[in-house]
C-alpha cells in the first residue's frame, strides 16, 4: 500500500515536472518564428487600424502566394521590448517587421537590420519615385536601403466648419491657419464660451512649432539642442494662449471639447479622424497644423512613418525573404484599406484612387508643397527627446513648471542618457 | 474505537511521519514533493534575481553583450550629484516612500474596521462583504480607467456631485489624494478577508468575560481583538508594505507621474531607463531596482522586529 502510493505520487510529480520543463523548451530551435511557407509579420497595430492591416494581409493571402503572411499584432511597448530579445537570442525572429521611422537609425546603428538592396533588385517599382519622399528617405542610410515605408502619418488640425464661419471666415482661404488667426478667433469666441483650440499632444506640437521657428532637436545628429531660446519661445507661445483663456483648462478633455462643438480648432493626428467622425452633428474639416507664417514653403506638419524592415537573422531563408518582398510590392499597389484606417499610404499608387482622393487626409499628399511640409524628426536619440517632451510639455504650458528650468532639465537628461551609450 | 484506529492508520500513510527515511541514504520523496516548486522558483525567481543583480554591474543596451563596469552604475546613481540618474533615484525613491507612508496605514486600518463591522453580522453583511471584495478582482488597467473618468475635470462624477473643480490628477495635493483613494479602494478586499478569518478565530469567551468585567466596545477592540489577531496584522503590514513599494500602474496611468514629476515613482524611472522609447540603459535601471529591493528588505525586517518585540 505504502509503496503503491509512493509510486503514484512520484509518478505524478515527475509528470508535472516534465510537462513544465517541456513548456519552456517547446519553441522551435530554428531562427525563424514561422513555419516553412509562412512569413511571420510583426506589427504594432493593436488599435482599430489592426483590423485594416489584417484585412490587407488576408487579401494578399487570397492571391495564393507561395509564402503566406501570418499577421501578428503586438502592443507597441511589448514589440519594442521583444525585438532586441529575439535578435539577441537568434530565435523566433519574425521574417518581416513594422517599426516606426524614428527607430531605424538606432536599429541600424546596433546592427539589428539587414539592407534590402539585393532583394529589391527584383522589384524595380519599389523606388523613390513611387513613395512619399519623407517616408522613403528615412530608410536610406550609408547608401543602403534598410526599410520601405507603409505610410506617412501626420499631426494636423481639425476645424469646426460652423464655428470657423462664425468667428474667422477667411482663415482657411489659403488652407493655412496661423497662430495669429487662432488667437483672434479665440478672442472673438470667448464671450460665447467657445475656445479657439485645446492643448493636445505637446510632443508633435512642440516639434512642429520648434521647427517652424528654425530650431532643431539636434545640432549634429548626436548632441541634443533642447535648451534654446527658440524652444522656450515655442512653449511660451502655448503658455500665453493658455493664459489668455482661449484654450481648454488644465485637465479638461480636449477631444470631448472639440467633438461637443465647444472648440473651433483641434490639433490632432490624421489617425484620429474615425474618432472625430463618431461625433454626431459635427461639421468638420481637416487642414494643416497651425503655422507661424502664411508662407506655404515654410510649412511644417509633424509626421512619422511605419516602415517595413528585415531584422537580422543569421538563418534567414533567402527564398522566403523574396516572398517578403513580394508582399511589400503588393502592399504598394493595394494600400487603400490602410487609407481607410485614416492614414496616408506612403505608396503614391494609391493617389490614383478616386476613393482615396475623397478622404480628408489626402490633401497632404495631393500637392507637392504639402508633401514637402511633411517632416519626420529623424534623430538617433529621438526616443529620449520624446520622453522628455512628454514629461515637460503639459506642465510648462499650463504654468506648473518653469519653462527655462524644464528645458534645462530636459537637455541635461538627454545628454546624460546619451553619455551612457558607450 | 476500532474505526478510529483504522482512520488514524490511513492518515499515517500520507503524513510526513511515514515518509521518514527507513534506510540510510538519499530519500527521494521530499525532493520529489518540493521539486516542481523549486524548479519554478529557480526559473522565475532566483535566476532573474541573480541576472538582474549582475546586469546592475554592467553597461547594457539589451542588444550587445553586457559590458562589466563594476560599481560605476551605483556610483552614478548614489553619489554623482550632478547626474540625471542621481536625481531620478532620489525623486523616485522619495515619491515611492511618500506613497508607502500615505497608503499603508489606510490599507490596514480601513479593512480592519470594515472586517470588524462585518464581524457583528449586520443585516446584509454577506452582500457588503462581496461588494468590498469585488475591486480586488479587477485588473489594474480597468480600475485606473474607471477612476480617471471618475476624477475627470469636465465630466467626472466626483467634481459634478461635490460641485468642486480641482484638477484631481494634475495638481497637488489632489494627485496624491487620488492615488491613495484609488489604491485603498482597489486593495480593501484582500486584507479584509484575512482579518475576517482572524476575527472568527477569536474565542467568544474573552468577550463575554470582558463584558462581565464591564469593558466597553472600544476597550474590547483594543484589549482583546487587536492582541488576538496580532500575527495576521504583522503579516498584512509586511505584505502590504512590500506591495505598495512596488507602486507603478496607478501613478503611470492616473497621474502619469505629474504634475512636475511629483508622483513619478522609482519603478517608472526604472522602466523608462530599461525599456523606454529611447535606447535601453538597462544597467542603470537594474542598479536602481536593486536599491529599491534593498529598501524593501530593510523596511520589512524593521517592521518584523518592531511588531514582534511587543509580544
Amino acid at each position: 500500500m505504502n509503496k503503491k502510493v509512493r509510486v503514484i505520487v512520484s509518478g505524478f510529480v515527475l509528470l508535472v515536472l516534465l510537462l513544465s520543463l517541456g513548456a519552456c523548451s517547446s519553441k522551435s530551435s530554428s531562427g525563424s518564428a514561422g513555419g516553412k511557407n509562412e512569413i511571420v509579420f510583426w506589427n504594432p497595430f493593436t488599435g482599430p487600424d489592426g483590423k485594416n492591416m489584417k484585412a490587407m494581409v488576408d487579401a494578399y493571402n487570397k492571391t495564393n502566394p507561395k509564402y503566406k503572411v501570418k499577421n501578428i499584432s503586438l502592443a507597441e511597448g511589448d514589440m519594442y521590448a521583444k525585438i532586441p530579445t529575439v535578435v539577441n537570442s537568434k530565435r523566433n525572429i519574425p521574417d518581416l517587421n513594422i517599426v516606426h521611422a524614428e527607430r531605424i537609425k538606432q536599429f541600424v546603428d546596433k546592427d539589428m537590420l539587414i539592407p534590402m538592396d539585393d532583394y529589391l533588385s527584383k522589384y524595380p517599382e519599389i523606388k523613390a519615385e513611387n513613395y512619399i519622399k519623407a517616408g522613403w528617405d528615412i530608410g536610406s542610410l550609408d547608401n543602403k536601403r534598410y526599410s520601405v515605408p507603409l505610410d506617412v502619418h501626420s499631426f494636423v488640425m481639425y476645424y469646426n466648419k460652423d464655428l470657423v464661419k462664425k468667428y474667422v471666415p477667411n482663415a482657411l482661404d489659403d488652407n493655412i491657419v496661423t497662430y495669429d488667426e487662432i488667437k483672434a478667433a479665440g478672442a472673438k469666441a470667448k464671450k460665447d464660451k467657445i475656445i479657439a483650440m485645446p492643448v493636445t499632444w505637446m510632443k508633435p506640437t512642440f516639434l512642429s512649432v520648434y521647427s517652424q521657428m528654425g530650431g532643431s532637436i539636434t545640432s549634429d545628429g548626436t548632441q541634443p539642442t533642447l535648451d534654446t531660446d527658440k524652444a522656450a519661445d515655442t512653449l511660451k507661445l502655448y503658455n500665453d494662449m493658455v493664459k489668455s483663456g482661449i484654450t481648454n483648462k488644465d485637465g479638461q478633455d480636449a477631444g470631448q471639447t472639440f467633438k461637443s462643438g465647444k472648440s473651433i480648432f483641434y490639433a490632432e493626428g490624421i489617425w484620429m479622424q474615425n474618432d472625430v467622425k463618431s461625433a454626431k452633428n459635427l461639421n468638420w474639416g481637416m487642414t494643416n497644423f497651425p503655422q507661424l507664417s502664411d508662407d506655404k514653403n515654410k510649412m511644417v506638419n509633424w509626421s512619422s512613418s511605419h516602415q517595413f524592415v528585415l531584422l537580422k537573422n543569421p538563418e534567414r531563408d533567402k527564398k522566403k525573404t523574396e516572398g517578403v518582398m513580394k508582399f511589400i510590392d503588393w502592399v504598394k499597389d493595394n494600400s487603400l484599406p490602410w487609407a481607410e484606417a485614416g492614414q496616408n499610404p506612403a505608396a503614391l499608387a494609391t493617389l490614383d484612387n478616386p476613393d482615396y482622393q475623397k478622404m480628408p487626409q489626402s490633401f497632404l499628399v495631393k500637392d507637392a508643397t504639402e508633401q514637402k511640409s511633411l517632416k519626420i524628426f529623424d534623430y538617433k536619440y529621438n526616443g529620449y527627446v520624446s520622453e522628455q517632451l512628454d514629461k515637460i510639455g503639459n506642465d510648462t504650458v499650463f504654468g506648473k513648471l518653469d519653462i527655462h528650468k524644464a528645458l534645462k532639465g530636459a537637455q541635461k537628461t538627454v545628454e546624460d542618457k546619451i553619455a551612457q551609450d558607450k | 474505537m476500532d474505526v478510529k484506529l483504522t482512520e488514524n492508520k490511513r492518515v499515517d500513510v500520507l503524513s510526513p511521519v511515514s515518509l521518514k527515511p527507513r534506510r540510510k541514504g538519499f530519500n527521494v520523496m521530499p525532493a520529489v514533493f518540493i521539486g516542481p516548486h523549486l524548479l519554478l522558483f529557480a526559473l522565475f525567481f532566483l535566476i532573474p534575481i541573480f541576472f538582474g543583480v549582475y546586469i546592475s554591474f554592467t553597461n547594457w543596451d539589451l542588444i550587445n553583450t553586457p559590458e562589466f563596469v563594476g560599481l560605476d552604475n551605483y556610483k552614478e546613481i548614489l553619489f554623482h550629484k550632478e547626474s540625471t540618474f542621481y536625481t531620478q533615484l532620489h525623486t523616485g525613491l522619495g515619491n515611492t516612500f511618500k506613497f508607502v507612508i500615505f497608503t499603508v496605514p489606510a490599507c490596514i486600518i480601513i479593512p480592519l474596521l470594515l472586517a470588524s463591522a462585518l464581524h457583528v453580522k449586520p443585516k446584509g453583511s454577506k452582500w457588503f462583504q462581496a461588494i468590498f471584495y469585488l475591486p480586488v478582482l479587477f485588473s489594474i488597467s480597468a480600475v485606473m480607467i474607471i477612476w480617471s473618468m471618475m476624477f475627470n475635470v469636465s465630466f467626472g462624477p466626483i467634481n459634478h456631485y461635490f460641485s468642486s473643480a480641482p484638477n484631481w490628477l494634475g495638481t497637488q495635493p489632489y494627485a496624491w489624494i487620488a492615488l491613495v483613494v484609488v489604491t485603498v479602494w482597489w486593495g480593501i478586499g484582500g486584507n479584509m478577508i484575512i482579518y475576517q478569518a482572524a476575527l472568527n478565530g477569536v474565542s467568544k469567551d474573552y468577550y463575554e468575560a470582558a463584558s462581565l468585567d464591564g469593558a466597553g466596545r472600544i476597550q474590547k477592540f483594543f484589549h482583546i481583538t487587536l492582541p488576538s489577531i496580532k500575527n495576521q496584522l504583522l503579516f498584512t503590514v509586511v505584505i502590504t508594505t512590500i506591495a505598495q513599494f512596488n507602486i507603478y500602474g496607478q501613478a503611470l496611468m492616473l497621474t502619469k507621474g505629474g504634475p512636475s514629476s511629483s508622483t513619478t515613482v522609482l519603478l517608472m524611472y526604472i522602466q523608462q531607463n530599461a525599456f523606454g522609447s529611447g535606447q535601453s540603459i538597462a544597467g542603470i535601471g537594474s542598479a536602481m531596482a536593486v536599491i529599491l529591493g534593498l529598501c524593501i528588505m530593510v523596511v520589512s525586517i524593521i517592521q518584523f522586529f518592531l511588531l514582534r518585540e511587543k509580544k
